[in-house]
């Protein structure tokens, strides 16, 4: 009983902790100049939560160096997007110098990281990039596993006619290779972060949903729930309280592939001009714009830092995956 | 097998139906028309037209009937194997199909060409020892392939290899002919993330394998561990690699869009794109079954060769 | 290319204009040569025009180029059931009319007039339009005016049949198009070119998005490109032996109201946003030393009757007030529209406004839509930043911009003085006598605060060394039939 206690007790930390920074976060991305003067301090919560979330998962993934380098990477990008409106950083969005080679001085201007060629400060551009990635990415993530893990619990759980329904449409929706569904529905529903949240949920619910009926199949056939049912719970109560929990650690380590290819998804859009618009800053949107650099290698710089930038990101994210799958296996 | 092949085809040719009525329907708005009048006629040219002028422009289209009608017409063309017009280019949508997947399928078979020995033969050795200094170089360096997108994997080749080192172009438009030093970036984009998925999947295989109990036989009762790797183990452990393979043919597709833009290719992913903004229906319609008809193919044929090379499945 | 008369944009017109050419020709000094017509007489109302066609003029399929054939093209593009742009137009526009429909119980059709393109012999041509214009021989010199054989059957490209000296080789759209030396005529005879001698055997455009365009020149795949964009200016200095050449042009951005809409139906508002906004400020902002200070009046130093009307005095105070007055004492949220679709100085442009006009209190949010997107809303968004192309003339643009009714009156505007001045203006020939009435024109427009218009852009083009007489147009016409290589 008291093992529950603190098993609830370390769940509800991280949860509390991944609701205080991606809440303030999604807020001041989604919403921004609506939010008025909150907007100064909406932020501040999140980095706290940002270092001890960072502190438990260096704790508790002890035993695998790979998850704990792919945390630090994560952490690394999600405090740099925390701290970012407070960082001593030029205006991402105001052309100054262009061509400003990294480390140089431009019109009495200091750019650690170089200029691109509207003039804009390279360095700010690049940590204000991470929000937006980052929000978008997250948000769209989460909102194709509510999707496709409710479809799939209640395919898996309930079968019957539902589930060959659900299973259909899931295949139409998986005979299309994801690029060529992604820029249908962009195109369709126009370019906007919460188009891409729907395109993204679109695109992965179906196969979120495979992995949840599957898992919830074979969960089903299981001691527990038969006891539960026997027990006479409502079919809702079984599916969350006694199924999910058990088919949890794949689905966490899919989770954290798919962010990595969610990541790839928004910026791989954003450079075919079909995600965020700008001014926004954004590393897909940086690469596109700086494609005219790519002709001179003193200039490269404008592309590597934006491209890098989204590789670390997208590393962490599979370490992670990687190392928990290890971990997963271990015990 | 007979009959997988018969439910996968009929499933494929009413998902086909599913998407082009889709399409078909999402496409009959008239948003959608004002789309292709400003794309066809411009935003200035537009603005001269009253609206019983754009009305007639869109009726002068075929644009005007209510999409069933127009979806049944199209079926009937496509029974008689005309895909129609393309909106934008004025040439028949197969010529340009056919263009753009040839230029495509030329990238692909490249690809396959290296990433498969390239591919299987470094899974073999991770996986054969797992564990060994070896393994976890390969396994680390695929990690960190596999991490990259290759819009950041076009951006980096381009700059240390075109601009840097100068032993390749840096675009691929073809523009004086064919030439297949421009064919080496899109291609070492497209290999470096393709290999390295597959040397993990290769080297997850095989090492389950050598854990197995038969092999973990066959080793004590003597036979030469050479033999065991190639007579037993690599056949056991090239399943799951083969029906890979196949699927990634799926994947490509995706792939290719974000490379031949890049790069200025010009194959099926820029087409599909072009045409996707344009709203060049033709276009989009014709390249979305055939995008559908290479996933489920590709399906199937993982699914032939899931059956085919592992004996547990046949002998079931 | 499936129609020329129909053609969207610009760059269509530049790989067909060695193909089919014009009436007339606009030259990088923004004067307007005869070219298919040698010589245009207008009568003194300006209602009747005699145009006289240029006699040995060959197409190539071996026919000489007739009055017929010009009055074919003319009467085609003033038929409103075809879609083309060149409606917009005032000649065209002036070749058609609005009547009560006689089938349907008051609706009214627009056709072309009956007698409004008037053949006089086998060279030579009348206009009999419905009011005076000024600009024909301008209007004949505009992009989507291509004279084709009659014979002519869209798609342009199955039957490329012109009086240039070039025909269509190969076409792929979206990738390239190939143009070759006409020698022989279709029937076999040799071709004749009526323009004499010209140098480049074949011509060579391939399609590279906006960003890729320099890139390519650098790489030696292109050898000259349609356009420099300013942000890659001092990027294209660097790149070894390639030339840059500019020219000033009446190309710019307007940031326009649409004056019946709230809050811009009141004047205060404009006003407001206009006092605040700094013209000189942005263009030196996005231009550097290029380009000039424009003045909210639409009409650039490079039209001939331009009139130079004192700037509007920058002054915050003034539009704080003015924004009090207005009732909006705490300030106003703004959003303006913008496509980049000339390149990224629009947003550029905007960007700069919105950091303007906030220490007025206007909070001005900028949209940035993609190109094509803001061509299905540019008439419909309440303030808007619209690209326009350079104009010969400067009566042409406010013609077909500002006067009541036009077809690509994005602001709504309607005032029947200006209506009144305008046509005042168009209807005087004489240069120095125009200018002095475009005095009156322009001042009504500036008063009535319907845009922020900060500069007029100059054209860049880059080429490799090797291309001589490749000059920058004011209407980013290439010009190439002169043009060599060494």
């Amino acid at each position: 009983m008291k093992g529950l206690a603190t098993a609830i007790g370390r769940r509800g930390t991280v949860a509390t902790l991944v609701v205080l920074i991606w809440v303030p976060l999604a807020c001041f991305v989604m919403l921004g100049p609506l939010l008025g003067a909150m907007e100064r301090y909406v932020l501040l919560p999140a980095t706290p939560a940002v270092v001890a979330l960072y502190g438990m998962a260096l704790y508790r993934w002890r035993k695998s160096w790979i998850a704990r380098v792919g945390a630090t990477l994560i952490c690394f990008w999600l405090l740099i997007a925390v701290l970012v409106p407070y960082l001593p950083l030029l205006d991402p969005d105001k052309p100054i110098a262009p061509l400003a080679l990294p480390g140089t001085v431009k019109h009495g201007v200091f750019f650690l990281l170089g200029s691109d060629l509207r003039g804009r400060d390279m360095l700010s551009r690049t940590l204000w990039g991470s929000q937006r990635i980052l929000v978008w990415g997250i948000t769209s993530t989460v909102a194709a596993y509510l999707v496709g893990a409710s479809l799939g619990l209640m395919g898996g759980y309930l079968g019957g006619w539902w589930d060959e329904v659900v299973s259909f449409l899931g295949n139409v929706v998986m005979s299309f290779p994801v690029m060529v569904l992604l820029i249908l529905i962009l195109n369709l529903l126009g370019q906007s972060g919460f188009n891409i949240i729907l395109a993204v949920t679109c695109s992965s619910a179906p196969l979120i949903m495979r992995i949840v009926r599957g898992l919830s199949l074979d969960a089903k056939s299981r001691g527990y729930i038969q006891a539960a049912q026997t027990r006479g719970e409502h079919p809702l109560y079984i599916m969350l309280v006694e199924l999910l929990p058990n088919v949890r650690g794949p689905l966490i380590v899919d989770a954290c592939l798919r962010l990595g290819y969610t990541t790839v998804a928004i910026t791989t859009l954003t450079f075919l001009g079909l995600g965020l618009q700008p001014p926004d800053p954004d590393w897909g949107l940086m690469i596109k714009e700086a494609a005219t650099a790519a002709l001179l290698w003193k200039y490269s710089y404008m592309l590597i830092i934006p491209a890098l930038s989204v590789s670390s990101l997208i590393l962490g994210f599979n370490l992670m995956a990687d190392g928990l799958h290890d971990l997963e296996l271990q015990s | 097998m007979r009959t997988l092949v018969l439910r996968r085809l009929a499933q494929m040719v009413l998902i086909m139906l599913t998407v082009s009525a889709l399409l078909f329907a999402i496409f009959d708005s008239d948003q959608f028309r004002r789309k292709v009048a400003v794309a066809e006629l411009g935003g200035f040219g537009i603005a001269t037209l009253s609206e019983g002028e754009y009305r007639a422009w869109v009726a002068k289209k075929g644009l005007d009937q209510p999409f069933l009608v127009r979806y049944f017409h199209w079926l009937g063309r496509i029974a008689h194997g005309d895909l129609g017009e393309s909106l934008e280019k004025d040439v028949a949508v197969s010529t340009l199909l056919k263009e753009s997947l040839g230029h495509t399928a030329i990238l692909a078979f490249f690809v396959l060409l290296f990433m498969v020995p390239v591919s299987l033969g470094l899974g073999m050795l991770a996986g054969v020892r797992e564990g060994s200094r070896l393994d976890r170089v390969i396994s680390v360096v695929s990690i960190v392939t596999t991490s990259i997108p290759q819009i950041a994997t076009a951006v980096l080749l381009t700059v240390v290899l075109a601009l840097g080192l100068g032993w390749a172009p840096s675009k691929s438009a073809m523009l004086e002919g064919w030439s297949f030093r421009e064919l080496v970036l899109p291609l070492l984009t497209l290999l470096i993330y393709e290999v390295g998925y597959l040397v993990r999947m290769t080297r997850a295989s095989m090492s389950e394998v050598m854990a197995s109990q038969y092999i973990r036989t066959a080793v004590l009762k003597g036979l030469p561990m050479r033999r065991v790797i190639m007579k037993h183990a690599v056949r056991n452990a090239l399943v799951v690699p083969v029906t890979l393979i196949c699927l990634s043919l799926n994947g490509l597709l995706s792939q290719v869009v974000v490379v031949e833009v890049f790069f200025q290719y010009h194959g099926f992913g820029r087409m599909l794109l072009d045409a996707a903004n344009f709203g060049d229906i033709q276009v989009l319609q014709a390249a979305t079954l055939v995008a559908v008809c290479v996933a489920v193919l590709s399906q199937l044929l993982s699914d032939m060769a899931y059956v085919l090379l592992n004996p547990r499945v046949r002998f079931a | 290319m499936v129609d020329p008369a129909t053609y969207s944009w610009n760059e269509m017109s530049n790989q067909t204009r060695p193909i089919l050419e014009y009436l007339t020709l606009a030259d990088p000094e923004n004067v307007v040569r005869p070219m298919l017509m040698d010589w245009w007489k207008p009568s003194p109302d300006l209602r009747t025009w005699t145009l006289h066609i240029r006699s040995g003029v060959m197409w190539h399929n071996g026919e000489e180029l007739t009055a017929d054939h010009v009055a074919w093209n003319i009467r085609r593009w003033a038929d409103p059931a075809l879609g083309s742009s060149n409606l917009g137009l005032a000649t065209f526009a002036a070749l058609t009319e609005y009547t009560a429909d006689p089938h349907a119980n008051g609706g009214i059709i627009h056709r072309p007039l009956a007698n409004g393109v008037e053949v006089v012999d086998s060279h030579t041509l009348k206009l009999n339009l419905a009011k005076p214009v000024l600009s024909v021989a301008e209007d004949f010199a505009e992009y989507p005016t291509h004279i084709a054989h009659p014979s002519f059957t869209p798609p342009f490209s199955r039957n490329p049949l012109g009086t240039g000296p070039y025909t269509l080789a190969e076409l792929r759209v979206g990738e390239r198009c190939i143009l070759k030396r006409v020698t022989k005529t279709t029937a076999g005879g040799e071709f004749r070119y009526w323009g004499g001698e010209v140098y480049l055997d074949e011509i060579h455009f391939y399609h590279f998005e906006q960003e890729n365009q320099t890139a390519a020149l650098a790489s030696g795949s292109v050898d000259a490109t349609y356009e420099l964009p300013i942000e890659e200016l001092e990027l294209a200095q660097s790149i070894p032996g390639a030339q840059i050449s500019s020219v000033e042009s009446a190309q710019t951005l307007c940031c326009r109201m649409q004056v019946d809409v709230k809050p811009f139906n009141d004047i205060r508002v404009r006003r407001a946003l206009v006092k605040a906004a700094d013209n000189a400020a942005i263009k030196r902002l996005v231009f550097g030393e290029h380009g000039s200070v424009a003045g909210n009046f639409h009409v650039a130093p490079v039209h001939p009757e331009y009139f130079p009307l004192p700037p509007v005095k920058h002054d915050v105070a003034e539009a704080r007030q003015l924004l009090k007055e207005a009732g909006y004492e705490n300030g106003i949220d703004l959003t303006i529209t913008v496509g980049n679709n000339d390149g990224p100085w629009q947003q550029s442009a905007c960007e700069a406004l919105r950091d303007q006009v906030k220490h007025a209190g206007i909070n001005l949010a900028v949209n940035v839509v993609p190109a094509t997107k803001y061509w299905e809303v540019w008439k419909s968004v309440p303030f808007g930043a619209t690209s326009w192309s350079h104009r010969p003339l400067g009566t042409m643009a406010l013609s077909e911009g500002y006067r009541t009714g036009a077809s690509w009156n994005e602001t709504h505007f309607s005032d029947a003085a200006f209506d009144r001045a305008l046509a005042d203006a168009e209807a005087t020939l004489d240069v120095p006598a125009r200018r002095l009435k475009m005095r009156e024109v322009e001042r009504i427009l500036q008063d009535a605060a319907v845009m922020i218009q900060p500069f007029w852009r100059p054209v860049f083009i880059l080429a490799s060394s090797k291309v001589h007489g490749y000059r920058p147009h004011p209407a980013r016409q290439m010009q190439l039939t002169k043009v060599w290589m060494s």
